[in-house]
């Protein structure tokens, strides 16, 4: 698939209620400028989400997806993201070993006062995935054949 | 063999006269002699119908899930593969110990490729040993090598490799409706309104129940092999699983499932130090 040069990628970041979240909230607070490509969703926790969100994404057409929580010891419900970083410590590996581009998932510690972190890290993600170009792997519009194609 | 075999029948008929047992699963003569199939006997003087050769290959364990509330315990060949999966759904809490009776038979490895892996022959958990244990095989330095084989490859042709197998998949959910760690009352690839699985035959579908399932059963897979040997289409799907198993073991060192029924699950327990690669 050519890549067009106005392209421009969908990125879901699953950010947590507590950390991450607020951290975004306090980039836009600062009037920090994070590319709008970038779309927030608020979960929980960072262990409310489900390996399958990231798969369902892909599925549904995002070119790269972020997972974004409290960093290790923060978590406001103690051991969630815990549960998180070995959780996604498999999913990255297995998403790796099925062919998706290391650069598509990033998972992320970011701190409710970390804004400029939560800004380089949605800006450095979206330039990789522009890089990487439109997402073909997983997306459910391409039927047997022509996915063959386009993988190859 | 046919000693054994004498043994097994022998056990069975006590058990079932004695009133220790209300049935008995093990595996049975076909009309094909190179097949058995699993057998459920209630009667003592059907005991004789219980036979031992290489090609008694089926594992028996989940048939336990389809009577989780017996009036009398239920009997059970079990060999080193059916142990760790009772272990798996002890620790899954789906049966109770005391609910089932397991007559400990030593396995000489049968004619499956499901057997190739093998390094579990003797149970782990029984009531009665019928007869001595056997040596255990040398541990399988093979055992990641296809793992090691498909991350060698290019990204890209990692996603054609898994997106050619899953395209012939016919999505009949064999694989799980065998798997002993597959034990959910409602599989979340049932549930139609969740809309966490889509039902069309296509790549993109085939390849996320391909992952997810992985991902599901990957660090309590014992490795028994079972998937693959009753999917319809051959498909190499303990690839997936295993590449979990052997993640989990270059994160944390040796990792066995079903060893045991008590220690919790690599998913189900954290470690402050984990390995951390998020920061």
């Amino acid at each position: 698939m050519p890549v067009e040069k106005s392209f421009e990628p969908a990125i879901v970041a699953f950010c947590c209620n507590w950390c991450t979240y607020t951290g975004a909230d306090l980039a836009g607070l600062n009037r920090m400028k994070y590319p709008e490509n970038v779309h927030v969703i608020r979960v929980p926790c960072s262990g409310r989400v489900n390996p399958q969100f990231i798969l369902r994404a892909f599925q549904k057409g995002c070119d790269g997806v972020m997972v974004c929580g409290c960093h290790p010891g923060d978590c406001h419900y103690s051991t969630g993201n815990y549960f998180t970083r070995r959780r996604f410590m498999i999913m990255k590996r297995l998403l790796e070993y099925n062919g998706i581009d290391p650069e598509r998932f990033h998972a992320r510690w970011i701190s409710g006062s970390e804004a400029a972190k939560f800004r380089d890290t949605a800006a450095e993600v979206s330039e990789h995935v522009k890089k990487l170009g439109p997402n073909v792997k997983y997306r459910e519009e391409f039927r047997i054949t022509e996915s063959a194609e386009a993988g190859t | 063999m046919s000693e054994k075999q004498e043994k097994m029948r022998q056990c069975a008929e006590k058990l079932l006269r004695d009133g220790e047992a209300g049935y008995v699963i093990g595996w049975g003569e076909t009309r094909f002699d190179d097949r058995t199939t699993p057998i459920f006997v209630e009667d003592p003087a059907g005991a004789g119908a219980f036979v031992w050769n290489e090609y008694a290959i089926n594992s028996l364990a989940k048939y336990l899930l389809d009577d989780k509330y017996p009036d009398k315990k239920i009997g059970l060949f079990t060999r080193g593969c059916e142990s760790r999966a009772i272990n798996r759904l002890l620790k899954d809490n789906q049966i109770k110990r005391e609910n089932v009776y397991l007559i400990g038979v030593p396995c000489d490895g049968k004619k499956s490729d499901r057997c190739t892996l093998c390094r579990e022959r003797n149970p782990i958990l029984y009531d009665v040993l019928l007869w001595t244990p056997e040596d255990d095989p040398p541990p399988a330095a093979g055992r990641f090598d296809r793992v090691k084989d498909i991350e060698a490859m290019s990204p890209d042709e990692r996603y054609v490799y898994w997106g050619e197998t899953y395209d012939s998949c016919i999505r009949c959910y064999a694989c799980r409706n065998v798997c002993p760690a597959c034990n959910c009352r409602e599989c979340y690839a049932d549930m139609s309104k969740t809309g966490f699985q889509g039902k069309q035959h296509s790549r993109s579908d085939n390849q996320i129940f391909g992952v997810t399932r992985a991902f599901h059963v990957g660090d309590r897979c014992i490795e028994c092999g079972e998937c693959e040997r009753v999917c319809p289409m051959n498909l190499p799907i303990m690839g997936q699983t295993q590449k979990i198993l052997k993640d989990i073991n270059e994160l944390t060192g040796e990792y066995e499932c079903g060893m045991d029924a008590t220690s919790e699950n690599y998913l189900g327990r954290f470690d402050l130090d984990d390995k951390d690669e998020f920061m």
